[in-house]
């Protein structure tokens, strides 16, 4: 145990290096899932609807006869809508990868797969915790590829996403989907200055292009969106444009040209769009939060910053566990409610749906008091320093386990962020109602293109009188 | 003349938007966090699991009343068939070994698939033997032949599924006045009339 701690010390660099790429795009596919159902059962509930709820896994578990089983054939387990993602990539996977005559075949296999590949190589620039140096003077970035421009970059991919809509629009050689994309390649000019003029405030007052610097920045002073308002909303904005989402979808348009760009697709290819979309929608919320929430940092407040993080790891760590209980305890809360709501309706899967909310209910608490548990035997047990007085004093801690534990909260808190704002565009869709086309235009040219200008001016003006030199 | 609808005055806090959305964004938030705290609120059933209660007056498939001894009250007078704007009742008379009553239907189809569930055939009928309450709104049948019911799916009906008020309902066998009902039948209650017993003096009334 203990020389393979050594060896992992040694050469924790290297290790980093290897498993980030691989874990960081798998960690954000993993929450596509969980985006979908946020946007069916987000979008069902703001309309006052229940959404997609049906499908699920039935289990005949007649040879455990518990608490959850029953006479009335086992346990249904639907997942709040998850299982959908299961049954919607089987559905896909086995429809004819149809290829309409009349397409431009090999663009038209290729085009579905730039969003997704994009999408996956837009984890790599993104800083995911704050750099570390090891015990043995190792320095680990948080970034899988860590570039002087790295927010060029990003942007770049991020743009290039477009080329995927605009190929399959034009190799599909069907009207609908030309005109599709026609607009997302007239919308992408039209907002993609003012988005980076908007940025332009930002990276001024920080002064560097690094992401990493940009959240450092954030943790010494203050978040971006204290200091840029107005970037902050006009970036908000680009990214809805960006992202081809409602109110500014209009490349989809569903009402006036059928399906835009994926008219013509369907099955697994019209699926990686929709992935494509999903994983832009996460990147782009990431990106959000990397400049103007502060990225990593858990605090808008100068001085609990990394340092502060690691300082009071086990505190941290408690109070994380205790919010995720308390959220669990809430999540328990309104399922007995609908548990109860299920009781007393007069419905013939009332026995099913019953024993189905009583199995959420348990293992959520069962979840919840772990949670707390664990919280409270790392805020006893364990000490970053071994002082006197705490269980762990003298015992030789692994050094680098604080830099490991604050790195995983930090992707945590990133992605947290990330998956509030990702929630902001499912709230926003169902809210909003889709720009015409013409005053997508004139919003972007006339209206965002001036205030990120003004906005450019006056911050280097103020930044100037701030900071002198 | 054209009407000119005028468009809405919007002043400087519309045309920023930003506060407007936000108060759309309260306006979708509010149903969002009813949706998920208050599961009584949604409008909607769970068909099938849950079938939505329907009136007694819905126009459903249609039933066939019964006397007390289980013969169609129907008489096979055709008003129902030739009020139907369907055309989809199809009626064949033959005589009714009761003395009091002229015929009695042999044959009484109702082809669905025809049927417009307008209900003038329940007003038609003269003597109330056509009524559409009960609550079946949903059909399915796997050929156009399923669709066209008979006079035993016509008569097949549980008492028990209408309310117990109805006494005219209830006179049907199993009824809760089936007893009185048949009393009133075969009694002679009816003032001057002959016993119903009887084959082959029908000259009563």
């Amino acid at each position: 145990m203990d020389c393979c701690l050594t060896w992992a010390s040694a050469h924790l660099a290297q290790i980093v290096a290897i498993l980030l790429p691989i874990t960081m795009p798998l960690i954000v596919f993993q929450l596509l899932p969980l985006v979908v159902v946020m946007e069916r059962r987000g979008a069902a509930f703001i309309q006052d609807r229940i959404g997609p709820h049906r499908a699920g896994l039935h289990l005949q578990l007649s040879s455990v006869k518990g608490v959850f089983t029953g006479e009335a054939g086992g346990l249904r387990l639907r997942a709040f809508g998850l299982i959908y993602n299961l049954t919607d990539i089987v559905k896909g996977l086995f429809k004819e990868d149809f290829v309409p005559p009349f397409a431009n075949k090999p663009w038209y296999l290729i085009a579905p797969i730039i969003p997704v590949v994009i999408g996956i190589l837009a984890t790599a620039v993104l800083p995911w915790f704050a750099p570390f140096t090891t015990a043995y003077g190792q320095t680990v970035s948080g970034q899988i590829f860590a570039p002087e421009v790295g927010l060029l970059l990003l942007f770049a991919l991020s743009s290039l996403s477009v080329y995927g809509i605009v190929l399959g629009s034009w190799a599909s050689n069907s009207k609908y989907s030309l005109l599709g994309g026609m607009r997302a390649s007239a919308m992408l000019i039209s907002y993609e200055v003012s988005m980076g003029l908007a940025i332009l405030g930002m990276l001024l007052i920080v002064g560097s292009f690094s992401l990493t610097d940009v959240v450092e920045w954030q943790a010494n002073h203050t978040w971006g969106i204290v200091v840029q308002p107005v970037g902050f909303l006009l970036f908000l904005v680009s990214m809805f444009a960006e992202t081809c989402r409602t109110p500014f979808d209009v490349t989809e348009g569903d009402s006036e040209i059928v399906g835009g760009f994926h008219t013509e697709y369907a099955g697994i290819r019209f699926m990686l769009f929709m992935s494509g979309e999903y994983f832009h929608i996460l990147v782009a919320s990431t990106l959000i939060a990397t400049l103007f929430l502060g990225g990593y940092q858990l605090l808008p407040v100068p001085g609990f910053g990394t340092a502060w993080l690691k300082a009071n790891l086990p505190l941290v760590v408690c109070g994380f566990t205790t919010i995720t209980a308390i959220g669990l305890f809430v999540a328990v809360k309104l399922i007995l409610g609908r548990r109860a709501h299920w009781a007393k309706r007069n419905s013939t899967d009332t026995a099913l749906r019953v024993r189905e909310y009583s199995f959420y209910a348990t293992v959520l608490s069962l979840a919840a008091v772990g949670a707390l548990a664990l919280g409270i035997a790392v805020a006893a047990l364990w000490h970053p320093q071994p002082v006197s007085g705490t269980i762990a004093a003298g015992t030789a801690i692994w050094p680098n386990s604080v830099n490991i534990v604050t790195a995983i909260l930090q992707i945590h808190i990133l992605l947290g962020k990330a998956l509030l704002l990702a929630g902001l565009f499912v709230w926003v869709r169902w809210t909003v109602p889709r720009f015409r086309y013409d005053q997508i235009m004139g919003l972007g040219w006339k209206v965002m293109l001036n205030v990120a200008l003004v906005n450019l001016v006056l911050t280097a003006v103020i930044a100037k009188l701030v900071k002198g030199g | 003349m054209a009407k000119t609808i005028p468009r809405p005055e919007t002043g400087l806090w519309e045309q920023i938007y930003v506060i407007e959305i936000m108060k759309g964004l309260r306006t979708t938030f509010g149903h969002l966090f009813k949706s998920l705290t208050d599961p009584g609120h949604f409008p909607t059933t769970s068909y099938p699991e849950e079938i939505h209660d329907l009136p007694r007056d819905y126009r459903a498939r249609h039933r066939l009343m019964q006397r007390a001894d289980g013969s169609p009250r129907c008489v096979a007078c055709y008003m129902c068939s030739t009020a139907c704007p369907a055309r989809c009742i199809n009626i064949v008379a033959e005589e009714s070994p009761d003395a009091n009553i002229e015929k009695r239907p042999a044959k009484f189809e109702i082809d669905l698939l025809l049927c417009v569930f307008c209900g003038y055939c329940v007003e038609a009928c003269p003597c109330d033997a056509i009524r559409m309450d009960t609550k079946i709104g949903v059909l399915v049948g796997d050929n156009r032949a399923d669709f066209v019911i008979d006079k035993a799916k016509l008569m097949d009906w549980k008492p028990a599924d209408y309310p117990a008020d109805d006494t005219q309902s209830q006179k049907a066998p199993g009824g809760t006045l089936n007893a009185q009902a048949l009393a009133e039948l075969h009694g002679g209650t009816r003032a001057g009339a002959p016993t119903a017993t009887g084959a082959g003096h029908g000259q009563g009334h």
